[in-house]
């Protein structure tokens, strides 16, 4: 059966700020290399060019000055700093102006797929729920919504109202939803109400580089070096990045030779600094900021020990990508991730100590890094994009079937 | 004739690691083991399975005369009814008074030593075999090794350590279709002259055996009352007492050998499951077909009377009875568990020259096979963690705890 499948996503790479970006990618090329047809609507889509793949975007309208300032893990508060830094003066940024910008994507969207002849819409994350109930709806054809993280992730918690309603609705007028862990699952079934049946969990995947490696392997075994920790996130609550800064100083007591690095940005990187100096991490601690995929990679190379201590991580790719690189991962037991990737230490996110511990484990114990090294990026060999959308085609198969699916 | 039926249980607790941290470590001798963990599970599985057992046992015991049953105690298992359980300590006496259970030798520390020091293995079948003549009176003269843990060269250890009889695996690829219903001989052969030394220095029993026979474990049936008892999958489900004395009256050879852990009554088949219902059933039913039951010195001597031809047991490579593979994988079949080995026996000398008797002691508590055993990652991508029923979230858990205390026990050791 041909399938064609109109989504909704709102980043892609190269201009991706997180994991969204590259799980939609990853699931665009599985679902061609399914045999899907695909037209993928995004606000700032300009420039990609893959076979098979057909992606609309605002183009040199106005409107894509506008959408392209909504990131896709936006806060309120974030949004308002970035706007204002464009120099722009919105008067009431609450609710209604992010509204604005969703409810013109909206509008964009189903304006320019009229002539598309989808058999399924597929959504990702709230910013593309609207569109996708409209598109839906015009179209006539089932709804299908992939969740990769929730307001309640992303803030502790602590949702805005209006985000959290518009995960409501959009949950609520799926015909399927798919989750990325049994964890998020849970937290759709628990919070937000959402039945059982309707869920289908399908992991993340991490597509294994087939680049040769930019340096010679001689650059990481040659010389002597310190212990690299690392830290891969954006520096928001839900990555817990103060939470690593603790266990990082657990570890510099006991090694002070370890060194720490922090990739990425995010509100939270002026505290993070005088955090870091508080706890006496000056000399051996980096806030790298943003870095390249590519820069990103080479530490994940060099790193002993990759932490990640999120609050609450529906899957967390960053622990694929670290696995896939042969660097042994320590993650918080609220991360979906932990369902796949067997290899790892996996502690409570608030344990800092035991964290801290774990790591000094694999920085003394030579046998176990080498075998966390070499047993945990097996994995990846069965889970790739291809058999996830594979799943996923069988979801939305599921979904067209004339049979009652009980 | 129908076969001899013998029944041997193994009871066994480990002391598993408390939750030690890198900042305790040379702090002053923390405690390694997790000792509310440690006596809440012995509670536990005391009330699931050691004392309902041990009641319907010994009822079992006194109404049909030929009824009898072996058991092996671990080392750890008596201390630990020591520290929680002398209740289960005395179902145990009880039962031992009727002089129809037969205790069988094992290492003290329910320990893989065999495989890597012969002293320590020695020291610790000595300990094991005046622990138990001390408790019941009696003196072991059949060896079982922990897990099974089977060789040519280990029968000839136990050989000249005394014992007649030793138990092993009924290993598919080593009987090559053979029956494992009869009794079988290792191949003819000396040990090198040092190990004979030592074993003679080091006896637990006075004299050496001439030969030794191997009984061993019918894997099939034995399996399918601690494995498939319960498993509504199973064509065999649900069985039945009357089923299962068809299928042994329908065996051939000298004796059917029914080995398994004792905790398969209550703990890992759970009363609701009509568990001890089935074992209750069974000593009535073999009497009413004529069966006999006998333990393990029992059945070789019967068979010696026998005019036996030589079955030989060719176990060049260790064999156990865990998972299908039936070797060592599930204590030593990766990194992990290769260097905690490694590093728990390089410290033998100088623990022993130290003269320290704590921390031998828990030197040796550390060598117990479950310590590897958490460490085993081999269904651990497959998701099956049943398979592998431990204390710990995970393997590497399990190593964290145990290197950080073998990193401790270092700094206990005297400065050379």
């Amino acid at each position: 059966m041909f399938l064609h499948t109109l989504m909704f996503g709102w980043e892609y790479p190269p201009k991706n700020t997180g994991g969204l970006g590259v799980a939609t990618q990853g699931i665009v090329q599985g679902l061609i290399r399914n045999g899907i047809g695909l037209t993928l609507v995004l606000p700032n889509g300009e420039g990609i060019d893959e076979e098979g793949l057909d992606v609309r975007s605002p183009g040199k309208r106005r409107l894509r000055r506008t959408l392209g300032l909504l990131h896709a893990y936006d806060t309120v508060r974030t949004l308002e700093e970035r706007l204002r830094q464009e120099g722009r003066t919105i008067d009431n940024l609450y609710a209604g102006d992010i509204g604005a910008l969703v409810v013109q994507f909206e509008e964009f969207a189903v304006e320019m797929t009229k002539d598309v002849r989808p058999a399924v819409i597929h959504c990702h994350d709230w910013m593309t729920f609207g569109a996708g109930i409209r598109a839906s709806s015009h179209h006539g054809v089932p709804l299908v919504i992939q969740i990769h993280a929730t307001e309640l992730d992303r803030t502790n918690f602590r949702p805005h109202r209006w985000i959290e309603s518009q995960e409501r609705r959009g949950l609520l007028a799926a015909d399927r939803v798919i989750a990325v862990s049994n964890y998020s699952k849970d937290l759709l079934v628990r919070h937000y109400g959402v039945p059982e049946g309707k869920i289908t969990v399908i992991h993340n995947a991490h597509a294994l580089e087939t680049a040769p490696l930019s340096l010679p392997i001689t650059a990481r075994y040659g010389s002597k070096r310190a212990p690299l920790v690392l830290f891969v996130g954006r520096l928001t609550i839900q990555k817990n990045p103060c939470q690593f800064l603790e266990v990082a100083h657990h570890i510099h007591n006991e090694r002070p030779d370890v060194q720490f690095v922090m990739v990425g940005e995010g509100y939270m990187f002026g505290e993070l600094i005088e955090r870091s100096c508080v706890l006496g991490l000056q000399d051996c601690l980096t806030l790298a900021g943003r870095a390249s995929r590519r820069e990103v990679e080479e530490l994940m190379r060099r790193a002993d020990c990759l932490v990640m201590p999120s609050l609450s991580e529906p899957f967390g790719l960053v622990a694929l990508e670290a696995i896939a690189h042969g660097t042994p991962v320590v993650l918080s037991k609220q991360c979906g991730a932990r369902e796949v990737l067997k290899h790892c230490f996996t502690v409570d996110f608030w344990d800092t100590e035991k964290m801290a511990d774990c790591v000094l484990t694999i920085l003394r114990e030579k046998p176990l890094a080498l075998q966390l090294r070499s047993e945990a990026p097996r994995i990846l060999q069965t889970l790739t994009w291809t058999t996830q959308a594979r799943r996923i085609r069988a979801v939305y198969e599921d979904v067209l079937s004339p049979l009652p699916r009980h | 004739m129908s076969p001899l039926i013998s029944l041997y249980f193994q009871v066994h607790q480990p002391y598993r690691l408390r939750d030690l941290r890198i900042t305790e470590i040379g702090q002053g001798e923390p405690l390694y083991f997790d000792e509310k963990k440690n006596a809440a599970v012995f509670r536990k599985v005391a009330e699931k399975c050691y004392l309902p057992a041990n009641r319907l046992i010994l009822e079992l015991l006194r109404t049909y005369p030929n009824f009898a049953i072996a058991y092996s105690l671990s080392g750890t298992f008596l201390d630990q009814c020591e520290e929680y359980g002398e209740d289960v300590l005395d179902s145990f006496h009880a039962l031992a008074e009727t002089g129809k259970v037969e205790f069988l030798a094992e290492t003290y520390y329910h320990s893989l030593s065999c495989l890597q020091s012969l002293p320590e293995f020695c020291d610790q079948v000595c300990l094991h075999v005046r622990k138990i003549a001390s408790l019941f009176g009696q003196t072991p003269h059949v060896f079982r090794n922990t897990e099974l843990v089977y060789s040519n060269e280990l029968a000839h250890i136990a050989r000249l350590m005394g014992f007649k009889g030793i138990l092993a695996e009924g290993a598919e690829h080593i009987l090559q279709g053979r029956s494992p219903n009869v009794p079988y001989i290792p191949p003819h052969f000396r040990l090198p002259a040092h190990t004979e030394r030592t074993i003679r220095t080091m006896r637990p029993l006075p004299l050496r055996a001439k030969d030794i026979g191997i009984l061993l474990k019918n894997y099939r049936l034995s399996d399918d009352i601690a494995f498939r008892f319960s498993e509504r999958s199973w064509t065999g489900y649900p069985l039945t007492a009357e089923k299962f004395t068809e299928w042994i009256a329908a065996c051939e050879g000298h004796s059917v050998n029914l080995f398994m852990d004792y905790e398969t009554f209550g703990e890992h088949q759970w009363a609701d499951t009509g568990i001890f219902e089935f074992l209750r059933a069974l000593p009535r039913l073999w009497q009413e077909r004529g069966l006999e039951v006998a333990t393990p010195s029992t059945v070789l001597h019967a068979w010696k009377k026998k005019d036996k031809e030589e079955n030989i047991f060719d176990a060049h490579h260790y064999i156990s009875w865990a998972d299908t593979e039936r070797d060592l994988s599930a204590w030593l079949g990766n990194r992990i568990q290769h260097a905690a080995m490694e590093s728990l026996y390089k410290l033998e000398e100088q623990v022993k020259e130290s003269n320290d008797p704590d921390l031998l002691h828990a030197w040796r508590r550390l060598q117990a096979s479950d310590h590897f055993y958490y460490m085993c990652t081999k269904y651990w991508n497959d998701g099956d963690v049943h398979k592998y029923f431990s204390p710990y979230d995970s393997p590497y858990e399990a190593y964290r705890r145990y290197s950080h205390a073998l990193c401790d026990l270092r700094t206990r050791l005297p400065t050379p």
